[in-house]
């Protein structure tokens, strides 16, 4: 009788087995936290350190150009963040004594962003402005009104560029 | 798991009987380990490091898988969202990886489907590595972005 019992518990126990089938599919799952640092930076490139306007007749070229120098602007900066350039002449163009005005120094630009503008030494004046982060490409010339009231000589002056990105 | 079936009936005077069958059950069962739990990708300047490495390296997966004979064991990653921080997102795609061990392919990241890591054939244990980087351009806006990567472990 004993054994008969003892019969029927191992039965019941191998049909609890049998009745957890292995499943169809089986998965594992784990996870990987990223964290991606993007910080402000802003970098300008100019095709050119150096621009310079030949001597001309002041009644043929009454503005003398000089070459287009490409500008090259790149700015990381949050989603609604202010790009500006600015330009700061070093002082007036001087050759020695002499001296003309920066202000007879303007400019035209061209690309999206780039301002027209006239050279001062005192307040940095707008060259481009634009909003966020991103790759921005122009161009500026350059001319210098001529004037038969200038003295003879080689004038100089140092253009200060400004990037910013906030 | 085993189990087994003992069918045992009363002792006669002329003949004892007994069968006893051994079932061995082994169900399907998938493991999935990474050397490591997190990835961070440093700032940088995108003229010089176009694609920036993820600062842990290559990360080691080890998939383990107990499956039908030619059943398929695929691993998979998809990303929870772009990479966001606060408003601002960074596609997911812009997270790449490449692979080494057998079965592992290099693939893009997506937060809409889940990209294939790797793929075998049968039971086993698997090892490879999967190397992250990020796409490093001048057009994101700042910010510490995150997002999860969740890898699934398919043993058909």
């Amino acid at each position: 009788m004993m054994k008969a019992v003892w019969s029927g518990v191992a039965v019941v126990a191998a049909m609890g087995f049998m009745a957890a089938p292995a499943q169809a599919q089986t998965t594992a799952s784990a996870s990987l936290s990223v964290t991606a640092t993007v910080s402000a930076k802003a970098k300008l490139t100019l095709s050119a350190a150096s621009i310079s306007f030949a001597d001309a007749d002041p009644d043929t070229t009454p503005s003398i150009a000089a070459a287009a120098v490409d500008v090259d602007v790149k700015a990381r900066t949050s989603g609604s963040g202010s790009v500006t350039l600015t330009v700061l002449a070093g002082g007036d163009l001087v050759s020695g004594g002499p001296s003309i005005p920066v202000s007879n120094l303007t400019w035209t630009s061209s690309g999206g962003g780039f301002q027209n503008g006239t050279s001062n030494k005192t307040v940095a004046q707008s060259v481009g402005s634009w909003t966020g982060s991103g790759n921005q490409s122009g161009a500026q010339t350059y001319a210098l009104a001529n004037s038969w009231t200038y003295a003879t000589g080689t004038y100089t002056v140092t253009l200060n560029y400004t990037l910013t990105a906030p | 798991m085993i189990g087994w079936v003992a069918g045992l009936r009363p002792a006669s005077a002329q003949q004892v009987t007994d069968t006893a069958t051994l079932n061995a059950t082994f169900s399907g069962l998938a493991r999935l380990t990474f050397s490591s739990s997190t990835l961070s990708f440093p700032d940088a300047d995108p003229d010089f490091v176009p694609d920036i490495a993820a600062s842990q390296g290559p990360v080691s997966i080890t998939a383990k898988a107990r499956t039908a004979p030619n059943g398929a064991v695929t691993l998979t990653v998809q990303a929870s969202d772009n990479l966001r921080s606060g408003l601002d997102t960074i596609p997911a795609s812009s997270i790449t990886w490449t692979a080494s061990g057998p079965g592992f392919v290099a693939g893009t990241l997506s937060a809409a489907s889940p990209q294939l890591v790797a793929s075998w054939i049968d039971s086993g244990v698997h090892t490879g590595t999967q190397t992250f980087s990020f796409k490093n351009l001048w057009t994101y806006p700042t910010g510490i972005y995150t997002l999860m990567m969740m890898f699934t472990l398919t043993a058909a």
